[in-house]
């Protein structure tokens, strides 16, 4: 007996109730068409299907059975149907046939057909679209999850920002999943609210083809608990779409329900083929494909966020530096906002300049940095729309730390050769293995080696070399990224004492990281950033400390923090003599007469309420803008004190 | 009667020190805009980015006893100083997403002072707030003496990072360019408004810090600024105090009249006419 897999409609029924009349069960036919049935099993109906097949007079209904995907002329497939043909040519009315199966019972096929299915499955178009509508990042974040997961799956996935998506192409997309957040009560978040209203306007499509999941994100605490992902089931469902598997609600510690969401829809809606029909009998095994495929686990797929295309004015520096001449190029053009800056630059080029000149490589390519409207990024890393301008504008720049080869490409040496001075080479000390079962090898304390690894997890050291603006103006500063490296190398347990003495001593040299002027110029600059700025302070903090706050800028950070805990607020006037010292008072003479003097070079309050005549308190200070010699305590500073004994002795 | 706003005002140690000529300007404004600055008098020092390199805890605990201080008022805290902005929001943040840290110094905290930090609060810069809940076009309504000359804003680098500076970009910033505007001046974008004076290194690696701060004068100058207003009063003493001789140092024109963000919007509101027609003088007879 012939067991029917599965059953649709082509093109072309001209609603002659044959086929409703032979097996009701299945087929129903409207006034323009026949449909398949919902919930309906076409195995359990095989011979109806086949007799209603073989009756119809326009040949329309078209099943396959069980071990005939290779069309091999078994005679259970009508010879005017071609099989391999038919997914093709078919509109994938037949999903509809299938909703609510994921109760359908599993293991229908026979005993070994089901890897056929499955592969059978997973050919053709694959394509998963995400569509996350976040307020907070949550949603977006758990969209990327799942793209990372969907090549377990054989998915391609497409992530979608509601916001600026278009409703109409949703129609024409097999497989979609929602993950969208509530905002206050009950609203959708902001990123959400157009694509909600297009959706519930006169012109929504008809989306018939298409089958769904949502996982909705909310708070318990809030009335309208996971209302927008309510919503957005309801609605799609409205709209025609087949519901996958039952939307899952999350509270505000959602891992867990949504790791469970992500692994029941996954599999679900990867079992829906390249003609868009649900082959509810394979989900398991798709989902113990996914647990054991461990070609891509791990690895991850690079999320790509569809965004739509925007208009953008790119500025781009050029420089020939065999004519000497300097300037911005300038191009107004319509691009993705997913698009790379890599991607921009090489289209440029292709269509406009070919003389335009930058690194090219991989995404990642650590030597490819640049600065595009301030930001240091890796151009193939950056999106266009992260890195825009609300106004269009795009600046992309070389990277001001450098001397510029030619338009974007700068010269690394200059990083590269104080790396190389500053000998970050790695002398191990002498110290016993332990015998493992493999061999007898040295080890580490595995959240040591957590730590080292963390504060040397740099994208790109050239990048982060670029990032401190001291860099551009001391030249002998062996900058950020050598700091780290050499920080990094010195709080290494396996590192010799010669070597550690070494690396301690470029540290607390001049062009060490006391060059380094201020941090804040390195920490804002993203993930890098704040990775480079932790290890300047932690190697601060340790010469500081080394050299018990001796020379100058020991003694700045000294009394700057002894003024706090003397009154809880700092004292400028004993920080500038204690740092200074007289003969730097004197250095700098001119510029404390304009301070005690109480007046800026802009017209400030000369001799600021006559205060120079009065003795305040009866301490002499208060003289113009000068600070008192001795500060008025903060309320409660005892309370500054007490802190101060509990977290630092040493002042 | 018109809306009104109320923060914890936490002014920095700088506006109660060399640079006092913020706080008056503060109070002018805060009474025109209807602004409530509740006054924190027990709150220390932020650190200004000096302390923590000493110890970077120390420092997050005495700011942990300044944000109690505000979250027992039910407050926000609204600093004038791009400086306090950028180091608080910092430890703020760390304190918020460092469950064991907030709890190790909240040990000691409410041992002390029998406050917690529980992490509710937001940090806000004026700027910020000016833009974002005064709104720029009530204070476009109060602008009584428009300030109308180019004008370049500095930002600094310290709150010029993701979250620290409101919803404005940190690169590519803006409102000091809007609110510019909406004073009656020509804002002047220059690339060098987001970019360190080396403050915190003045005292320290006076050399480096100079060369940074001539950097910003000569390039605000050279994209036509005729006035630069600082959101940080810490900058203002390299800009300004220091600004001859950074223009030595570096070998570069510097010379520019150099106000506090506080004063720009203070005297358009029409408060110290004195100063606003000194400013005038320096500007349209002096010149540089």
């Amino acid at each position: 007996m012939s067991v029917v897999t599965k059953v649709w409609i082509d093109e072309g029924c001209i609603v002659c109730d044959a086929c409703e009349t032979t097996c009701p069960e299945v087929f129903e036919v409207t006034e323009d068409t026949c449909l398949i049935k919902d919930g309906v099993n076409p195995n359990d109906f095989s011979e109806d299907i086949i007799e209603a097949a073989d009756g119809c007079p326009v040949d329309v209904i078209i099943y396959e059975i069980a071990g005939a995907e290779d069309d091999s002329g078994e005679g259970e497939v009508p010879a005017e149907v071609e099989p391999e043909a038919a997914p093709e040519q078919v509109a994938p009315v037949a999903a509809a046939g299938v909703a609510g199966a994921t109760a359908a019972p599993a293991g229908v096929m026979a005993a070994g057909e089901g890897e056929d299915e499955l592969a059978a499955v997973m050919n053709g178009d694959r394509s998963l679209h995400v569509l996350f509508g976040s307020q907070s990042g949550n949603s977006e974040v758990l969209a990327a999850t799942v793209s990372k997961k969907s090549a377990d799956y054989g998915l391609e996935c497409q992530i979608h920002d509601m916001d600026g998506f278009d409703l109409a192409s949703m129609a024409s997309m097999k497989r979609i999943l929602i993950i969208c957040s509530t905002w206050g009560e009950g609203d959708m978040p902001d990123n959400a609210e157009d694509l909600w209203q297009a959706a519930n306007a006169d012109g929504a499509p008809n989306l018939s083809g298409t089958h769904f999941s949502v996982l909705a994100l909310g708070d318990t605490s809030y009335e309208f608990y996971c209302q927008s992902g309510i919503e957005w089931d309801t609605r799609l469902g409205e709209l025609g779409s087949t519901r996958i598997t039952d939307r899952v609600d999350c509270d505000v510690d959602y891992d867990v329900p949504a790791a469970a969401w992500m692994s029941e829809a996954m599999a679900a809606i990867a079992c829906v083929d390249d003609t868009g029909t649900f082959h509810a009998d394979l989900v398991e095994q798709m989902k113990s494909k996914a647990a054991g495929d461990t070609s891509a686990a791990g690895a991850g797929v690079a999320a790509i966020v569809v965004l739509p295309e925007i208009q953008v004015t790119v500025s781009i520096f050029r420089y020939d530096a065999q004519t000497g001449a300097a300037g911005q190029d300038t191009w107004a053009c319509a691009i993705p906002g997913h698009h790379s800056v890599l991607d921009l630059l090489r289209t440029l080029k292709a269509t406009q300049d070919g003389s335009l000149t930058f690194r090219d490589g991989a995404d990642s390519d650590p030597s490819t940095g640049l600065m595009v409207n301030g930001r240091l990024v890796l151009p193939g890393m950056a999106r266009i729309s992260d890195c825009v301008r609300v106004d269009g504008m795009l600046r992309v720049e070389p990277l001001a730390a450098y001397e510029v080869i030619r338009d974007l490409v700068v010269d690394l040496s200059t990083y590269q050769n104080m790396r190389a001075s500053s000998e970050p080479w790695f002398v191990g000390r002498e110290r016993e293995g332990v015998n493992t079962e493999q061999a007898v090898m040295g080890v580490m304390d595995a959240s040591v080696a957590t730590t080292l690894h963390a504060s040397n997890d740099i994208s790109s050291q050239s990048l982060l070399h670029a990032s401190s603006d001291t860099v551009q103006v001391n030249p002998d500063y062996i900058g950020p990224a050598v700091v780290g490296q050499l920080w990094n190398r010195a709080c290494d347990p396996r590192l010799s004492d010669k070597a550690g003495k070494r690396i301690l001593t470029t540290l607390c040299g001049i062009n060490g990281i006391k060059a380094e002027a201020d941090m804040a110029s390195v920490s804002r600059q993203g993930r890098i950033g704040t990775i480079g700025a932790g290890n300047l302070l932690e190697a601060k903090n340790a010469v500081l400390g080394e050299e018990s706050f001796s020379g100058r800028h020991g003694k700045h950070v000294w009394w700057f923090t002894w003024t706090v805990k003397s009154s809880g607020l700092l004292n400028e006037t004993i920080l500038a003599m204690q740092t200074m010292g007289p003969l730097g008072m004197m250095k700098n003479l001119p510029q404390m007469v304009r301070m005690s003097a109480g007046f800026t070079r802009t017209g400030g309050p000369i001799m600021r309420d006559k205060q120079s005549y009065l003795a305040a308190f009866g301490i002499p200070a208060s003289i113009g803008k000068l600070p008192p010699l001795v500060n008025s305590s903060v309320d409660n500073h005892h309370e500054v004190v007490a802190l101060f004994n509990a977290f630092d002795k040493r002042f | 009667m018109a809306k009104g706003y109320k923060y914890a005002y936490y002014p920095g140690c700088v506006a109660q020190g060399s640079a006092r000529e913020v706080e008056d300007a503060m109070q002018g404004l805060a009474r025109v805009l209807n602004i409530e600055l509740v006054a924190m008098t027990g709150a220390a020092c932020c650190g200004a980015g000096i302390m923590k390199q000493a110890n970077w805890k120390l420092q997050a605990a005495i700011n942990a006893r300044t944000f109690a201080q505000a979250e027992a008022e039910g407050l926000d805290v609204m600093t004038p100083c791009a400086s306090c902005q950028g180091n608080m929001h910092e430890d703020l943040v760390k304190l918020q997403s460092d469950a064991a840290l907030r709890e190790e110094i909240n040990e000691v905290l409410e041992r002390v002072s029998g406050n917690r930090f529980e992490g509710t609060l937001q940090m806000r810069h004026l700027l910020q707030i000016l833009v974002e809940d005064i709104g720029l076009d009530v204070i476009a309504e109060k602008v009584v003496n428009p300030i109308d000359f180019p004008i370049g804003g500095y930002y600094g680098a310290p709150m010029q990072r993701e979250g620290a500076c409101g919803d404005d970009d940190p690169f590519e910033p803006s409102y000091f360019e809007q609110l510019i505007e909406v004073l009656g001046g020509k804002a002047v974008r220059y690339a060098g408004r987001t970019q360190s004076v080396g403050f915190p290194s003045l005292l320290s690696e006076e050399e480096s810090a100079l060369k940074m701060t001539a950097a910003v004068l000569s390039d605000a100058k050279q994209e036509g600024a005729k006035i630069l207003a600082t959101a940080c009063p810490l900058s203002h003493v390299n800009l300004d105090t220091y600004q001859v001789k950074a223009g030595k140092v570096a070998g570069v024109d510097t010379s520019i009249p150099v106000i506090h963000l506080p004063e720009l919007v203070a005297w358009a509101l029409g408060c110290d006419k004195n100063r606003l027609a000194q400013l005038r003088t320096r500007v349209m007879v002096i010149g540089d």
